[in-house]
């Protein structure tokens, strides 16, 4: 039962959850509420509002946003063949954590290129279709 | 444990269900349909703790549907957009004769 | 396991059920997404405490970290402010008709698992290298649905090109 070693993050959590409530809530108790309109305006870096926040994205940034969800779950894929790939590439079970001279083996390669060149399509693909580039 | 994981996944997936059914935005509708996804994993993975090492790797799977749905289906949802200038799925009724 | 594992679990657990409970019930599409997300982390909490910590990492990164912000994404894309969408619940009889609806279903799901579980030998030993435990299975006895998993996101990439895309 290796849960021990998340105590640490519950505590973490629950101490920036309180802190959060803190901050706010003791803000919200001390302030005298005194609104003109310069502090009500929104904050834009110091200069005064260009337009209201609420405009239309362009779909440029859902098209980019799609590509990385779809890239991420390769990843997902990834991690767990990178950490197992020293016993991927070797045909019989490792001694010791290495392999026994003369058992190497291409498996655990050939999987993940097959995966990879697939996805590579797709890549091409966008990139032929212009979807990559910005304007 | 596994009976606790189970009857919260029980009330997710009716949450879920019952999203779908009363709302009419599309994308909240969509947004539920991933709440049920997630409900269906968490009963996976209690099983896997029965069961082995396969139900953490339909979990995999599912998340992997789930992503490719959520950028198929978003990408409906947009397109459809550009056409009806509304997601309400009542304005959206083409296919009714 | 003790009492604090416990107290936990039902802390996580509830209030997963409780932010889901609010996600439904949200008007804005913003706000219910941001309580998804708050769902969703309350079930990789969840995961780790069944020994399911890769998949508690990639709930995080995958679902709350990509998948919900492309919806908050199309959210702000479409800017949601019309009447017409805000006022997207239904009416009184169809929120009662998808209560009957729910409380059938929730019936029905807790008497199918208020059966005896079977005893069987799982196929896969259970996991006990976080990683290495899921990787085995995956590369090896699952290695085809693997490599067809990628023909499924070549199809989502292909798709969500064609359809988002605008002509020309």
């Amino acid at each position: 039962m290796e849960i021990r070693a998340y105590l640490p993050l519950l505590l973490l959590m629950g101490f920036v959850i309180m802190n959060a409530v803190m901050m706010l809530g003791l803000s919200h108790l001390t302030m005298r509420s005194r609104p003109t309109a310069v502090k009500q305006s929104a904050y834009e870096s110091g200069i005064p509002p260009l337009g209201d926040a609420r405009e239309r994205f362009s779909v440029k940034f859902y098209l980019v946003a799609m590509l990385f969800i779809i890239f991420d779950i390769e990843t997902v894929f990834m991690i767990p063949w990178a950490s197992h790939y020293r016993q991927l590439s070797c045909a019989v079970p490792l001694s010791n954590g290495l392999c026994p001279a003369g058992n190497t083996s291409f498996f655990g390669l050939g999987e993940m290129l097959v995966f990879m060149l697939i996805l590579f399509v797709g890549l091409a693909y966008v990139w032929k279709k212009g979807a990559l580039q910005w304007d | 444990m596994i009976n606790e994981a189970l009857f919260f996944s029980a009330v997710l997936f009716t949450i879920g269900v019952v999203g779908v059914l009363t709302r009419r935005n599309a994308i909240i509708i969509f947004m539920c349909v991933e709440l049920m996804l997630n409900a269906v994993n968490l009963t996976f993975v209690a099983f896997s703790k029965l069961y082995g090492a396969a139900g953490q790797i339909f979990v995999i799977f599912v998340m992997t549907v789930a992503a490719a749905e959520a950028a198929v289906g978003l990408a409906i949802i947009i397109s459809i957009f550009r056409h009806r200038e509304t997601v309400n799925l009542q304005n959206i009724n083409l296919l009714k004769g | 396991m003790g009492y604090f594992y416990q107290i936990n679990f039902y802390i996580f657990g509830l209030l997963a059920i409780a932010s889901a409970l609010a996600f439904v019930t949200r008007k804005s599409p913003v706000a219910a997404a941001l309580w998804l997300v708050n769902t969703m982390f309350c079930l990789s909490a969840l995961y780790i405490m069944m020994d399911a910590q890769f998949i508690g990492a990639i709930q995080v990164l995958v679902y709350a970290g990509a998948i919900m912000v492309v919806f908050l994404f199309v959210v702000m894309l479409l800017n949601l402010g019309h009447p017409s969408d805000i006022a997207d619940m239904r009416g009184t009889w169809g929120k009662l008709i998808a209560a009957g609806i729910g409380v059938v279903l929730l019936a029905q799901i807790l008497v199918i698992q208020r059966q005896r579980l079977p005893r069987i030998v799982p196929d896969v030993e259970a996991p006990r290298n976080v990683i290495t435990g899921i990787a085995q299975p995956l590369f090896n006895e699952y290695l085809l649905a693997f490599e067809v998993t990628s023909v499924l996101l070549l199809a989502a990439i292909v798709g969500a090109v064609l359809l988002a895309k605008r002509r020309g």
